[in-house]
């Protein structure tokens, strides 16, 4: 187990740095220019040079990428003299347009896109797996139908819709809730939740109805398996059967598409935060993207990464504890 | 899903092949009649679009200054979004383009790119699936890294980044190609597995036993036997394909002005919600009603086709 | 004006209350309701919203974004300027805090006057007042505003406005401070005198020390690159916290001493900015004005979309300021390159152009008017002159027959590159063109890599849809920055984007430049501009207003012209502070 777990580790870093080295390679071939973007709109052929010196863009690619690499790990100090910078570890180098930390802003930014994933995915895990098991074990019913076509409707609202129809409806129209505008959950827990319930839905919508359909085939799958046969035959009530043997196994699949999905949320719901104007990890890249902040994209494309992988590598150990089935 | 009502067409015989079997099967439900004329609809309305444009007399670019009222800022003059005789769904605000034009072209382009980077993925995703399956080994060592690696990568965030960076080039194309690129290790798992077990089915042995060579035997006997499955896989991710085209427009990296497209449609409508709604609802509309057809179309083939991993 | 506009205007006179037009095209682009023509937003510009403030409580702005930069040395973004040199630095001179053209008058800030020129005004020095501190107690010292014009030299520290490169003598190859050396031709003889000495006369150097450049940075606090982050003031507000991108609060720096400040009225005890917000969400609650959000101002422009939620409704649209930006639209062609070589086929684009149509998708005349001349109206005592008369709609007739003339009777294929957020008006002029048989693709480019994307002149397109706005009310800030071929580079080429290289054109500008009455100089840049506009080098279209809908708890707003039409934060506050708390 452990060193299944060490081997996975070591491929985590070795998908990081591979993630790394093509997006390093996208924005670094393409032509953009961030020093001129820098020096802004009068801007001498002398000073474009001297500020391509600063930035470190007059040194090979290569160069600049191992930099890059190995400041992740040990830091290092940008710039010189009176302006000299120690950026320490984990070093994600300094964003282009504010001169503030990558790593400084990617914190900052991440209880934001953290508050909305995790409560989202609350809702949608049970909305959903509530309406899958539901429907499941009243297979055939009229509940199933209803629930399923529901389902299958939901999941092909897109996401403006939803989200706008939200704020018309629940802003707008009745005023129940505010503009959503975040507020820290350290600050007021009651406004936090309050101005991200909006997001939340709409966020839950899409997944909860992801989630029914494919919870409601996987636990039809397992109940209809020779155990949980067993397990009935011997006379135990249905809900035990039910609750400790259908879902326990019934869930593994479900497990698997969730780390997936909260690992790509964690990162920022790009849609979503600009719908509704949350300033998470998804408006950073965004605004990152349109004015060329090279090391911010960078950063947030390797947490991004980094999530996903993570994610990944908890639902497989998580699979050992919760399906008695498998084994490493 | 369905309801039995409509009896077993009484054209198929008894015994005959699979296939005619699942057509039968499938044009049993109402769901997949539906969807399929939407479908049909949607298609047809993509091919015909110069030609529906023309019928109702505006092209998607062309200005309609004496629809718009520039003194409310640029709202649509008249009911529901400026429905009238000229404009059939009314026009969009601030221009006076005539919205069925736009709507109809919007479906072709995006139809275009989702149905494009569906086949690419689907034919990458086969052709590296059979090959790690059949082949094992090395390949499949190789091909399994490559799929885990793809599958690590933040693909929207990576999608919109390189259509960000990326400037003078076929806007289209590179869409459809990056949209493509992300999405073939899912469709390749699942033909890796599929051909994992057809190929120790006993006539797979005897063929090879028989002195087939290898591409004879994953043309004749491995393919055939992945085709039920990856339609159904096919008709699924349609969806996700069109939500993808719909999503990297509405951020602002999709296809080049004034080209419509439903997404750059819907995004440029999300601000015109409250004022102008029809604006806002007609592309919206589209949009959903294609990706419910597509997604009750892809339930019912994978029913029907692959029933192992069916749900109902 | 056309016909159908001024039909549709009659008809909404009466339902809206517009008031009546009598719009005709060399009127409509008054520089904001001075010229008496009734243009339909008279009310918006040159008064205040909600009366005279009152001390206290706390001022909201929404935003959706951050400032680029809000370092002194960096800060050349015409709002971000106002923000900064209104709340958090002092510069040598300041613009008086006044609605309308009063906007444009300079006064005295950290300096006791405008400046003593000498030397045929090579020379200007100025004397610093007594009294005036940083938030720490500390005073504000002459070497201290040098320190931050060197500043403006670092690569390290780019972006910032380049009048000191472009006037101060001997600053050629300077690095700024942070090596260690200095600039000699700024001297500090004392800790309340500074001189400047200038490569060449400059009878407006009092303006260009209005810009933040020359506002004071301690030495001390200093530290680079992240001083954006936390300016050190001497304003009446400090930073307390600033979460980039996020949330800016400002408090009162208790060391501000009123008497020293005769333009800044510091109503607010606080002052919070939150970043982030979705644009039309901002407009909404805007207009909504309930609860807290009627002590906030937005940050930025209305929304064209939000305009019919606005218009129509005579209580939003009392707290509406609309003031012009002063900035004008224009579609430059590369004349170095064919078929822009040939004015027949420029003039042929200008008579195509439908401003009408770029007008209407930039949401009408209430936030725009029409631009008949290359400088904005300000500059032109008030109304730009219309010695052509193209109508406003173009002339398709006209432009086939120009390009006739100019052996192109089938037009030809060409491009321009807008930034992403002008997408509506460049599809305007791209039909319009290709009436008249010019076909455009339409380049889009993201605001901030724009300057650099048509900066690059071999590669960029023919056209490009770009603005200029004078730095301050003088021909001088605009003619020469958009039309003298000696300021053309190859890259980073800026202002002057249709390479127009006219030796009688830069022969008149120097003559100009050497002119010491100002009203005479005046007068000369307006005729200049009719003569550049009889060569087509670029087509005017548009001058933008900056409509904003404050809440209507806040009081004393009005858009201050010289910090392009943004509210003057100098000035403004809240009617009942009470209300504005937390």
């Amino acid at each position: 187990m452990i060193l299944y777990i060490g081997r996975r580790l070591l491929g985590v870093i070795g998908v990081l740095v591979a993630i790394a080295a093509v997006t390093f390679t996208i924005f670094y071939v393409l032509p953009s220019d961030p020093a001129a973007a820098a020096c802004g709109k009068s801007c001498s052929t002398e000073r474009l040079t001297a500020i391509r010196a600063h930035m470190g863009l007059d040194q090979p690619l290569w160069r600049q990428f191992a930099d890059f690499v190995t400041g992740i790990f040990t830091g290092r100090t940008l710039g010189g003299g009176q302006y000299a910078l120690h950026c320490a570890f984990p070093c994600l180098g300094y964003s282009y347009e504010n001169s503030e930390a990558v790593w400084d802003l990617l914190m900052d930014r991440l209880p934001v896109s953290a508050s909305l994933a995790l409560g989202a995915a609350v809702l949608w895990l049970l909305l959903g797996l509530g309406a899958g098991v539901t429907a499941a074990l009243r297979k055939d019913t009229l509940t199933d139908r209803v629930l399923m076509v529901g389902a299958v409707a939901a999941a092909s609202l897109p996401v403006y819709f939803t989200s706008m129809t939200l704020i018309y409806g629940i802003v707008r129209t009745a005023g129940l809730l505010p503009y959503p505008q975040y507020v820290p959950f350290g600050d007021d827990p009651v406004h936090w939740a309050s101005n991200l319930l909006l997001p939340w839905l709409a966020l839950a919508v899409l997944y909860a109805a992801m989630y029914a359909r494919q919870s409601r085939g996987s636990m039809i799958e397992t109940m209809a398996e020779p155990y949980i046969r067993t397990a009935r035959a011997k006379g135990l009530p249905r809900r035990t059967v039910v609750v400790k043997h259908g879902l326990r196994a019934g869930m593994t699949p479900v497990l698997t598409l969730f780390g997936m999905d909260l690992g790509g949320l964690l990162a920022g719901a790009v849609i979503t935060e600009s719908l509704f104007g949350l300033p998470g990890i998804g408006r950073l890249f965004y605004g990152a993207l349109s004015t060329g902040d090279q090391p911010v994209v960078l950063g947030v494309t390797l947490l991004a990464a980094a999530f996903i992988v993570v994610a990944n590598l908890a639902v497989d150990l998580l699979y050992a504890v919760v399906d008695p089935r498998v084994r490493y | 899903m369905t309801t039995t009502t409509t009896p077993v067409p009484a054209g198929v015989p008894a015994g005959s092949g699979p296939w005619r079997l699942a057509r039968a099967e499938l044009l049993r439900r109402t769901s997949v009649k539906i969807s399929l004329g939407v479908v049909a609809l949607f298609l047809l309305m993509a091919a015909g679009a110069p030609l529906l444009s023309a019928l109702c007399g505006f092209t998607p670019e062309e200005f309609d200054k004496t629809a718009v009222d520039p003194y409310l800022g640029g709202r649509p003059i008249g009911p529901l979004g400026g429905v009238s005789a000229d404009h059939w769904l009314g026009v969009e605000p601030l221009t006076g383009r005539d919205l069925f034009a736009r709507v109809v072209h919007g479906a072709q382009v995006s139809l275009l790119i989702a149905l494009t980077a569906t086949a690419i993925v689907v034919v990458t995703g086969t052709a590296a699936g059979i090959a790690a399956g059949y082949f094992g080994g090395r390949v499949d060592a190789v091909l399994s890294r490559l799929m885990d690696l793809t599958m690590s990568f933040p693909s929207l965030i990576f999608m919109i980044a390189m259509l960000s960076v990326a400037k003078d080039v076929n806007r289209v194309l590179l869409m459809t190609a990056v949209i493509g690129l992300f999405g073939w290790p899912g469709i390749a798992r699942v033909v890796r597995g599929q051909t994992l077990s057809l190929k120790r089915r006993e006539y797979v042995d005897a063929a090879r036993v028989s002195g087939s060579g290898p591409w004879r035997i994953l043309t004749r006997a491995i393919l055939p036997g992945v085709a039920g499955p990856v339609i159904a896989y096919t008709t699924l991710i349609v969806p996700g394909m069109i939500a993808t085209e719909a999503a990297l427009s509405y951020l602002g990296v999709g296809v080049r002005p004034p080209t419509p497209s439903w997404g750059q449609m819907i995004a440029e409508s999300v601000a015109f919600y409250d004022t102008d709604p029809m604006y806002f609802v007609i592309p919206s509309t589209c949009l959903f009603l294609t990706v419910l057809a597509f997604t009750l179309l892809g339930d019912a083939l994978r029913d029907v086709l692959d029933p192992r991993s069916a749900r109902a | 004006m056309n016909k159908r506009t001024r039909t549709a205007l009659a008809a909404l006179a009466a339902t809206l209350a517009l008031g009546a037009s009598g719009c005709s095209g060399g009127h409509r682009a008054g520089g904001g309701g001075r010229d008496g023509t009734g243009h339909p937003a008279p009310a918006e510009e040159g008064t205040v919203v909600g009366g005279t403030p009152r001390k206290g409580g706390t001022l909201t702005v929404l935003s959706n974004q951050d400032f680029a930069h809000l370092d002194p040395a960096r800060n050349w973004v015409m709002n971000a300027m106002g923000f900064g040199t209104r709340l958090l630095y002092r510069t040598l001179v300041t613009y008086q805090a006044a609605p309308g053209v009063q906007g444009n008058h300079l006064v005295p800030d950290l300096a006791t006057d405008l400046g003593t020129p000498s030397n045929g005004a090579r020379t200007w020095t100025f004397h610093l007042k007594q009294g005036v501190k940083y938030e720490d107690g500390t005073p504000v010292t002459a070497q201290d505003v040098k320190y931050n014009v060197e500043r403006s030299f670092s690569p390290d520290l780019p972006g910032g406005a380049d009048y000191a490169a472009r006037y101060l003598a001997g600053a050629d190859g300077y690095q700024g401070p942070a090596q260690g050396k200095h600039l000699d031709s700024v001297k500090t003889p004392d800790d309340r005198t500074i001189v400047f000495e200038l490569r060449k006369p400059f009878a407006e150097f009092p303006n260009a020390t209005a810009m933040p450049t020359f506002a004071p940075v301690p030495r001390a606090r200093d530290n680079g690159p992240q001083y954006d982050n936390r300016p050190f003031s001497s304003g009446p507000y400090k930073i307390e916290s600033y979460a980039r991108g996020k949330k800016l609060v400002l408090v009162r720096n208790e060391h501000w001493d009123p008497a020293t400040d005769g333009v800044r009225k510091a109503y607010p005890d606080r002052l919070v900015m939150v970043m982030g917000l979705r644009a039309n969400q901002i407009d909404d609650r805007m207009i909504a004005d309930q609860g807290a959000d009627a002590s906030a101002v937005p940050w930025y422009a209305l929304r064209p979309e939000s305009a019919v939620k606005v218009l129509p409704d005579p209580a939003v649209r009392k707290r509406l300021v609309a003031e012009s930006t002063n900035c004008t639209d224009m579609v430059q062609m590369h004349t170095g390159r064919a078929p822009f070589d040939n004015v027949k086929v420029r003039q042929a684009v200008r008579y195509a152009l439908d401003r009408d149509a770029v007008l209407t998708t930039s949401g009408g005349p209430a936030f725009n008017d029409l631009s008949t001349a290359y400088m904005p109206a300000a500059l032109f005592g008030g109304t730009q002159p219309d010695t052509l008369k193209v109508p406003a709609e173009g002339d398709t007739a006209k432009a086939r027959q120009l390009l006739k003339e100019a052996g192109k009777p089938d037009g030809f294929s060409t491009g321009i590159t807008v930034p992403s957020g002008d997408k509506g008006r460049a599809e305007a002029i791209q039909q319009s063109l290709a009436r008249a048989g010019i076909k455009v693709t339409i380049e889009m480019v993201d605001p901030s890599a724009f300057y650099a994307t048509i900066g690059d002149t071999r590669n960029r397109t023919d056209m490009v849809y770009t603005g200029w706005c004078p730095d301050y009310p003088s021909g001088s800030t605009f003619l020469p920055f958009v039309f003298d071929a000696r300021y053309i580079k190859e890259k980073g080429n800026s202002g002057n984007h249709s390479l127009f290289r006219d030796d009688a054109t830069m022969k008149r500008m120097d003559e100009i430049a050497a002119m010491t009455d100002t009203r005479q100089a005046a007068a000369a840049w307006q005729r200049l501009d009719g003569a550049i506009l009889a060569k087509a080098p670029a087509v005017p279209v548009l001058v933008r207003r900056y409509p904003l809908v404050v809440g209507g708890n806040i009081a004393g707003a009005y858009g201050q012209t010289s910090f392009g039409g943004q509210l003057d934060y100098a000035t403004i506050g809240l009617k009942d502070p009470a209300k504005g708390q937390g």
